[in-house]
């Protein structure tokens, strides 16, 4: 449900939503939902001085029921 | 700005602001939906800017401490009009009802603040707010014929009322 809650909330505020994809990992302390978009949207999603990326992570924790998870903002080319 | 200018100021476009109002609506139902969280979605325009009020929530997940889910969520709501409409936007969101409540009781905090102030001919500082409820706090020590400032940096801004 998280993944698809912070997909919405994503392909809502950028230029490319069809660019937007949400993967979930495991680690030891909770999850990792990231999300890649494409990389005119970047900026975007993080927002001035942060901005956005922490109003992103604040809704999706107030949603996770007291777990732990981490969400982080990667450009779609980004290799890993 | 001269007299003229201001007596010329346009009426808000309520047509713009019912659009930012559906446009807000459906961001917002969508997480509903996704969440599972009932709620219905009620849309108003207040003055020149759009409402948007989730009723009929359970549970408080979406307001959080001190409001900080719901001001994120409007935040994000806000850029979800712009990047439609291309124009920022100064939608409110409302969520069970918080903000009426917050504002009740900002009121008083202000209007107290005020009394305190009268009394002792001393500047008072209050906590840190978001600029949503300063600007109740500054209206309600208005209300009380004193005057306040904001000083401080976001998100640690805060009012000081100011002894007449």
């Amino acid at each position: 449900m998280l993944e698809e809650a912070l997909e919405h909330l994503v392909k809502g505020i950028v230029e490319h939503p069809d660019d937007v994809r949400v993967r979930a990992r495991r680690i030891r302390t909770g999850r990792v939902l990231e999300v890649r978009v494409h990389p005119d949207d970047l900026g975007k999603v993080i927002g001035r001085g942060g901005r956005t990326a922490k109003a992103l992570r604040t809704v999706i924790n107030a949603l996770a029921d007291g777990k732990y998870v981490r969400v982080d903002l990667v450009d779609l080319n980004e290799a890993r | 700005m001269t007299e003229a200018e201001e007596s010329v100021k346009p009426a808000p476009d309520v047509a713009a602001l019912e659009q930012e109002g559906e446009i807000a609506a459906d961001y917002v139902e969508g997480l509903l939906d996704i969440a599972d969280i009932d709620g219905d979605i009620d849309m108003d325009v207040e003055g020149d800017r759009a409402v948007v009020s989730v009723v009929g929530v359970k549970g408080s997940d979406l307001v959080g401490p001190g409001g900080e889910v719901l001001e994120a969520l409007q935040e994000l709501t806000r850029l979800a009009v712009h990047r439609q409409t291309g124009e920022r936007s100064r939608l409110m969101l409302d969520i069970g009802g918080y903000r009426e409540r917050r504002r009740a009781e900002l009121t008083k905090i202000g209007a107290a603040a005020a009394d305190d102030v009268k009394r002792s001919g001393e500047p008072k500082a209050l906590q840190a707010m978001t600029p949503f409820e300063r600007k109740i706090v500054h209206d309600a020590v208005a209300a009380a014929g004193l005057r306040s400032e904001s000083e401080g940096e976001e998100p640690r801004r805060f009012v000081v009322v100011l002894p007449a």
